[in-house]
């Protein structure tokens, strides 16, 4: 799973991070580098700019101004760098006529996964999906579209995982089982940043928090060295 | 080689995908067929058309109603991938991003060629014009190539828009305009029995444009698409 | 630079403006000859070739600076590129209807379908859709981004839907306007020539005028451009 250039994939850098929406700066000269192997906590109030930064590190937005390394590429310049990531929005991307399986089939296709069926059935074996399969992916709960999300964002083994509030919707079951899925992608020599503007369940696997507010990384910190730091602290009381 | 060959095939997987939610949902070539008959009998009685329609008419005809029908299937293949953020699915695949323009005009081309292929015969039973005939059917899939070309790019602007599908129309129909000339005297020339031969220019015009369009689509579709 | 303060060498470029405007008034009303044959309505060509002219290059102007917008992402030129655009659709309004006014006395009718004059009606709407875009997209980068490529685009198809117009047009031949459109209607004098070429110059000039002011326009209701990045 975790190849030799792995190591080196799996680490993020952002420098001097600039993006502005109708001229007002979400990101503001922002860094912050995630190193291999973590699970960093994005925490952040709503609009703070948390998915902005996500989706720039996916090479979806493009930002004004700065540089995105993923293991030392760029993955906005670089097409083959988006090899190594994996992203989950707030929108699950699937097809709605489709098959949970069609919807997998395509994506893996699109990844050029080696051995493709038996790599999604795997997959959606993984994420406990197998009995709804065949069934077109508008009739899936909100809860079982988000873990067949986690599915097709890992399908193609990538050494980086950006989740975007991945528990927004779901209930305290689906939750419970996200949790469990969780774990089982944070395997050793992957990186997952997650955003979440509740992180509280989280602290518990994640090995690290960045605080987004005011356009910049304000902490960055190991979760074992949270007490040292009443102000992040408290925040992450408030919030719950 | 390694390169293009996974180009190729993300253009592939991109159509395959599109075939399978139109055979899933049959949401596209059915609504356009039926729009384009519905613009045919409008038509038939607005323009108080003679049974005998001539061959000059019935080119205009077909043209009309396929260029409007295929508004429907353009909105409807960017707005799948605008539904559940889709697009972003396909914005990170490691590809080069002009591969989805290409793949979804693919799309757009087939599904429209389909619709015209359905109408030849259609308007052959309505009037006393054969329209099954292997040039206009040429001319007809270079028209329809350029036309989806240049729509599939401009469907992907229009979709960003707040008045989203009203706006296609309005930015297709003026810049298609010199496609639909060529494409309706092409077809007129062959239905009146000229050769490929002696509608070239026209055939060259529908050329150049397929060339254009695919070339911005090429150039242009990433910077289209992204935020 | 300071956006706010008008520059030195703009009020120059509206002296000039003014200047060979009304030299070129002057040139069409007591220089030129009248036409034989058209009489005194003829004179409305030189300000129809020359706005023709203006919107064209207008339209040009449009399509590069988008092409500057898209390499350097600064919002300047997307400013420019909207100004441009604006000024050339006046131009072309004005070659549309300067065009109606000569076709009514001479052909009898407000419209001919003369390929050329046919072509900047429908550069007019393709324009007029330039704006409906740009109308529905909510932030600047966006309107910045796809209005460049719009702008490209319509530029490009121009040349083919003159060209389809005009073979349209061989084929299927109108009865009033024979010899192929305005321009070469009739025979040009020298003196008609030279009012000719000024004409061109001074609405080279308004352009370059118009575009700057309206540049100037953009610049200003967008606080930020100069710090853009």
């Amino acid at each position: 799973m975790s190849t030799q250039t792995s190591t080196l994939l799996s680490q993020i850098e952002m420098r001097d991070l600039v993006k502005r929406f109708h001229h007002q700066p979400v990101l503001n000269h922002l860094s912050l580098r995630i190193n291999d192997g973590d699970l960093c906590v994005l925490v952040g109030d709503n609009g703070a700019g948390k998915t902005t930064l996500l989706r720039i590190l996916a090479g979806l937005v493009r930002p004004n101004h700065g540089i995105v390394t993923i293991g030392g590429a760029d993955p906005i310049s670089d097409p083959q760098v988006r090899r190594f990531i994996g992203y989950v929005g707030h929108q699950p991307m699937f097809y709605q006529d489709l098959t949970a399986l069609e919807n997998l089939v395509h994506y893996a296709r699109l990844y050029q996964v080696e051995a493709v069926q038996h790599t999604v059935i795997q997959a959606i074996q993984s994420v406990g999906l197998t009995p709804y399969q065949d069934q077109p992916v508008r009739t899936l709960s909100r809860g079982m579209q988000q873990r067949l999300s986690l599915a097709r964002a890992a399908l193609h083994q990538p050494s980086i995982l950006l989740l975007d509030e991945p528990y927004t919707g779901l209930d305290q079951d689906a939750a419970a089982f996200l949790d469990d899925t969780l774990q089982g992608l944070h395997t050793p020599g992957r990186t997952i940043l997650l955003a979440a503007h509740r992180p509280q369940r989280l602290l518990t696997i994640a090995s690290h928090v960045a605080w987004l507010k005011d356009g910049v990384i304000h902490r960055h910190l190991p979760v074992d060295r949270l007490g040292e730091d009443p102000e992040l602290g408290r925040y992450l009381q408030e919030v719950g | 080689m390694k390169p293009s060959v996974s180009y190729l095939a993300a253009i592939w997987t991109i159509l395959r995908k599109d075939i399978q939610v139109e055979w899933r949902g049959r949401q596209g070539v059915p609504v356009m067929l039926v729009f384009a008959l519905t613009i045919v009998f409008l038509f038939n009685f607005a323009l108080q058309l003679s049974p005998d329609l001539q061959a000059g008419l019935a080119a205009g005809l077909l043209w009309v109603s396929l260029a409007f029908a295929s508004t429907l299937g353009l909105n409807r293949g960017i707005s799948l991938e605008r539904e559940n953020n889709a697009l972003d699915g396909l914005l990170l695949a490691p590809m080069d991003r002009s591969a989805i323009f290409f793949g979804k005009a693919l799309g757009n081309f087939c599904f429209t060629g389909l619709v015209g292929l359905v109408l030849l015969p259609v308007f052959s039973l309505f009037y006393p014009q054969n329209m099954l005939r292997l040039p206009l059917v040429l001319v007809m899939l270079l028209g329809l190539g350029a036309y989806t070309s240049l729509g599939t790019l401009l469907s992907a602007l229009s979709i960003q828009a707040r008045t989203r599908d009203v706006l296609l129309p309005v930015l297709l129909y003026p810049l298609a305009l010199p496609i639909l000339i060529a494409a309706v005297e092409a077809s007129r020339g062959v239905l009146t029995g000229q050769s490929l031969g002696d509608v070239s220019s026209w055939i060259y015009l529908l050329l150049a444009g397929i060339l254009l369009f695919n070339a911005g689509g090429l150039l242009f579709f990433e910077t289209i698409l992204e935020e | 630079m300071n956006v706010a303060k008008k520059p030195s060498l703009l009020v120059i470029l509206d002296i000039l403006t003014v200047l060979f405007m009304s030299a070129v008034l002057v040139l069409t009303w007591f220089f030129t000859p009248v036409e034989a044959v058209m009489g005194p309505v003829q004179k409305v060509f030189y300000f129809h070739i020359s706005a023709a002219w203006g919107g064209m290059l207008s339209f040009i102007l449009g399509a590069i600076a988008g092409a500057g917008y898209l390499r350097s992402r600064r919002l300047g030129w997307d400013s420019l590129s909207l100004a441009s655009i604006e000024v050339g659709l006046v131009f072309a309004l004005i070659a549309i209807l300067s065009g109606m006014i000569w076709a009514r006395p001479i052909w009898n009718t407000w419209w001919v379908w003369d390929p050329r004059l046919t072509t900047t009606a429908i550069m007019a709407l393709i324009y007029l859709a330039y704006f409906i875009l740009r109308g529905g997209l909510s932030t600047p980068e966006a309107r910045a981004r796809l209005g460049a490529v719009y702008a490209i685009l319509a530029v490009l198809t121009v040349p083919l839907t003159f060209f389809s117009i005009r073979l349209f047009r061989t084929i299927h031949p109108v009865v009033i306007a024979t010899g192929g459109g305005q321009g070469s209607a009739f025979n040009m004098t020298p003196r008609m020539l030279t009012a000719l070429f000024a004409s061109l110059l001074a609405f080279t000039i308004l352009l370059a005028d118009l575009v700057w002011h309206r540049f100037r326009l953009a610049q200003l209701q967008n606080p930020l451009s100069e710090e853009e990045n």
